[in-house]
Parts: structure tokens; C-alpha cells; sequence
């Protein structure tokens, strides 16, 4: 069994970035990460300043059934995206 | 009289405090609901999730009724507005390529405006070339007024008056229907979780603010929102340090299509997209200085503004061309999509109608390369930790 306490993590910073390239590169990277992130191996964590993507991408990923979780950090919004999400997770 | 009571402020120092508060009001609003027209098309073509585009039907049907009210109550200082002509063929191929250039640029005139308000430096390469674009036009402008003119589809610029019937019985068909299809929408949506976005501002309710701005600005200022002819005025006078004999030379410079007794104001409105500092420049350039520093006002507030230069050279040079090619649609066309979509359309002039035909076809074609353009840089911006 995997040690599911500590996922890897990957970091996709967006901030800065054109619309919408914050949602491209999510779904690329779900797509990517499908298997890891089913088996709870990966979590993605994603820093953006777009603040319509904290609604756009948590819309998407739910409806492929994944947990979300959405958090104003100093000056942009993080996004976890995981399934499910770790404990540590939730800051 | 109401002019009288204006007397003791000039009417040009008038306009430019009206235009200004209206600015920081449009761009305050804009920033807090993130207003990305560019966004709501993208994202219902591109996406297939076209929610956010419902906000902005509502707008253009709720300014629809506020601007026949006002003109039935005799409000309107003009009708149709000034700047906007009768409808042509370059109106459809405009709309095409303002819809490219907005979807590379990551924003429209006023969505590169409020974004670059708050830090965004793509944003502010968008703008860069936006003004370049702009200022390419005139030097294609005989070619292309001629193509206006041999393509010109009606010697009127409203529907209703092409049809001749009554404004308010289009405008009752269009925008109730839509008013009440929103509602109906909006009750089937399941309550949505409270965002955690601070100093939210929901698109709908932005729709209505901006509605409420552009009839205050079509009462006050003779016409709707409008910036763009001063994206060409900004090129002009740039290009007037350097070359002044060109700009001298060059036509488009020396048209004056703002020309119109403004009554409430008691001023006459004159101008045009030369470098001169005249009607144009009070009623927009405070506008676009309003838009950027009312989204700067409430990212501070926020604690969100932040300027940040870690961004992949190819969407700074995708933005630089994107607003290139959308300054050019906006001379094209003539106008943006916040000129025709949030006044054009509500008074229904064809204008707006043929920009509207083309902007969903651009911002297909632009969605594509911008997407392509996307994925193949994806690997930057992604670091794996533990």
C-alpha cells in the first residue's frame, strides 16, 4: 500500500499568466496526473491571481469527480485540487 | 435650464470629472466580479460553459429598457449616438479580427484596462499593442474607407428605423424575453457555495451597475462607454513628437466625426482621432485612466495587487500581438465590443449587430492559436515538490 500521507505534490504557478492559461494547464496536468491523483499519490496545488479561475476550475474538476478546495493566500488564491484531499492539506 | 446650474464649472472640466468617476466606478465593479467580456465569449465557445455570457445578456437587456425609458422621457441627448454610422460589411470583418486579437491579448480594451490595473503585465503589453494597432489604421484607412463604402448594407443605422417601426416594440420583443429567460435560469441553478473570493461582486449584478454607468454616461457625455477611438489619438500624438509632418498629412488624423451641440452640457462636442486634445480625448481618456486606477483601487483593498514579471516570454509577445490585432479590429469595425455590445446593441444599431455576427467567429479562431499557444509552453510554469 502507498504511503498516502505524503502525495506528491505539483506546483503549478500561474499568477501573472494570460487568461486562461491557469485552466489549460489544470486540465492538462489532471489528464496527465489521471492515475496518480485516483490513487491519491498526487495533489495538484495551484497558485493563481486570476480570481474568476477560483470558480471556472473548481466547477470543472468537481464535475470529474475530484475534491477541491479554494484559499486566499497574501495577494492570490490557491486552488488543491486531489482525491481525496490530505488532511495536511487543508490549511 | 439644466445646463444653468453647470454654469459655475466649465463644461469641459464638467466632463472630465464625469468621465473620470465613471471610469473608477466601471473599472472598481470590473475588477471585484472579474468582467471579462473576452472571458464569457472564450469560455462559451471554446468551453462550452457559457454562464458568464448570461450576465452579460442581461446587461445588454436591462440597458436596452433603461435607454428607451430615457429616450421616451427625452433624456437622450442624442439618438443614436454620435459616432456610430450605418452599417457595412467591414463592421462583420472587424468584429472577426477584434475577436482574435482579444482572445491572444487575454483581455478587450476595457478587460486589458482593469486587468493591467491590477499588476497584470501581460495586460499591460496588450496595451502597448493596442495602441500600435490603433495607430496602424489610419495608414490603411483610404483603402479600407472605400471597402466601407462600397459595402454599406443601409442608408439608416438602427434596426427599427430600417424597418420602420417603433424602437420601443423591438426593444420590448428582445430584451423582456431575455430578462425573464435569466430569471428563470438563475432560479433552476443550484445555491452556489460561498465564494472565497473577497469583495466578490457576482457578474450579474456587475451587469446591472455597468448598465446604470453607461446610461448615466450616454445622459451626461452624449454616448455609451467608448474608448478605443483614443487608443488612435494616444498613437497620434506619440507619432506627432517624431513625425508630425506624416501625421499632418495622414486624413484619418484631420476627420472630425464627433461633431454634435451637446444641450445639458451647453457645449458643443468636436473631435476626432488626431493628436489633438479635444472632445474625444475629455470624454475617454479619463475613462481609460478611471477604468485602470478603480481596479487598482480595489486590488489594494484587497490586498491582491501585485505586479509580477515571472511570466513566459511568448504570452508577453501573444498579448503585444493580440492588442495589435485587436486595436486594429477596433478601427476596422469602427468601435469595441464595449461600444457595441453595451450601446450599440441596446439602441439595436446594425453596426452592432454585424460586430456582434463577427466577434463569436475571432474569438473561435483566436481560441484556437491562443490554446496551441498555450500547450506548448505548459512545461514553464509547473514544478514538482514533495
Amino acid at each position: 500500500m502507498t504511503d498516502r500521507s505524503k502525495p506528491k505534490e505539483i506546483l503549478i504557478d500561474t499568477r501573472g499568466q494570460v487568461c486562461p492559461s491557469t485552466l489549460l494547464v489544470t486540465l492538462q496536468h489532471l489528464n496527465l496526473q489521471k492515475n496518480a491523483l485516483r490513487n491519491g499519490l498526487v495533489i495538484i496545488k495551484i497558485m493563481t491571481d486570476h480570481r474568476h479561475s477560483t470558480a471556472t476550475i473548481p466547477n470543472a474538476v468537481k464535475n470529474m469527480g475530484y475534491d477541491v478546495l479554494v484559499t486566499k493566500q497574501k495577494g492570490y488564491y490557491e486552488i488543491l485540487i486531489g482525491l481525496p484531499l490530505p488532511s495536511q492539506g487543508l490549511t | 435650464m439644466i445646463s444653468g446650474r453647470f454654469m459655475l464649472i466649465e463644461p469641459t472640466t464638467l466632463i472630465l470629472i464625469i468621465s473620470l468617476a465613471i471610469g473608477l466606478a466601471t473599472g472598481f465593479v470590473m475588477h471585484r466580479s472579474d468582467y471579462c467580456v473576452t472571458g464569457m465569449f472564450r469560455d462559451a465557445i471554446m468551453f462550452r460553459t457559457p454562464s458568464a455570457l448570461r450576465a452579460l445578456c442581461l446587461q445588454i437587456a436591462v440597458t436596452m429598457i433603461l435607454f428607451e425609458l430615457l429616450r421616451r422621457a427625452g433624456a437622450l441627448p442624442f439618438y443614436p449616438f454620435p459616432l456610430i454610422g450605418k452599417p457595412s460589411l467591414a463592421n462583420l470583418v472587424g468584429g472577426i479580427v477584434f475577436g482574435v486579437g482579444m482572445v491572444l491579448a487575454g483581455g478587450c480594451v476595457v478587460g486589458t484596462l482593469y486587468k493591467m490595473g491590477a499588476g497584470s503585465i501581460t495586460s499591460l503589453f496588450a496595451l502597448i499593442g493596442l495602441i500600435i494597432g490603433s495607430g496602424l489604421y489610419p495608414e490603411i484607412h483610404p483603402g479600407w474607407a472605400a471597402f466601407i463604402k462600397a459595402t454599406t448594407l443601409a442608408d439608416v443605422v438602427t434596426l427599427p428605423q430600417l424597418l420602420a417601426i417603433n424602437p420601443g416594440v423591438m426593444v420590448a420583443v428582445v430584451a423582456v424575453p431575455a430578462i425573464v429567460h435569466f430569471i428563470r435560469w438563475r432560479r433552476q441553478q443550484a445555491p452556489a457555495d460561498a465564494s472565497v473570493v473577497t469583495g466578490y461582486i457576482e457578474p450579474w449584478r456587475a451587469g446591472l451597475i455597468l448598465a446604470l454607468l453607461s446610461a448615466i454616461s450616454y445622459i451626461l457625455l452624449g454616448m455609451p462607454l467608448g474608448i478605443s477611438t483614443t487608443y488612435t489619438k494616444i498613437a497620434a500624438i506619440i507619432e506627432n513628437l517624431f513625425i508630425p509632418e506624416h501625421v499632418s498629412r495622414v486624413a484619418y488624423f484631420k476627420a472630425l466625426p464627433l461633431n454634435a451641440f451637446h444641450r445639458l452640457l451647453d457645449t458643443q462636442l468636436l473631435g476626432g482621432a488626431g493628436p489633438a486634445l479635444d472632445s474625444i480625448w475629455d470624454i475617454q481618456f479619463p475613462l481609460i485612466l478611471g477604468i485602470t486606477f478603480g481596479s487598482t483601487l480595489s486590488a489594494l483593498m484587497l490586498g491582491e495587487f501585485a505586479i509580477r514579471c515571472n511570466i513566459p516570454g511568448r504570452q508577453m509577445l501573444t498579448a503585444l500581438l493580440g492588442g495589435a490585432i485587436m486595436g486594429l479590429g477596433s478601427r476596422l469595425t469602427p468601435g469595441c465590443n464595449i461600444w457595441h455590445l453595451m450601446g450599440g446593441i441596446p439602441i439595436l444599431a446594425m453596426q452592432s449587430l454585424l460586430f456582434l455576427v463577427g466577434l463569436p467567429i475571432g474569438t473561435w479562431i483566436g481560441g484556437k492559436i491562443l490554446f496551441r499557444l498555450l500547450a506548448a509552453q505548459t512545461t514553464c510554469s509547473v514544478k514538482q515538490g514533495a
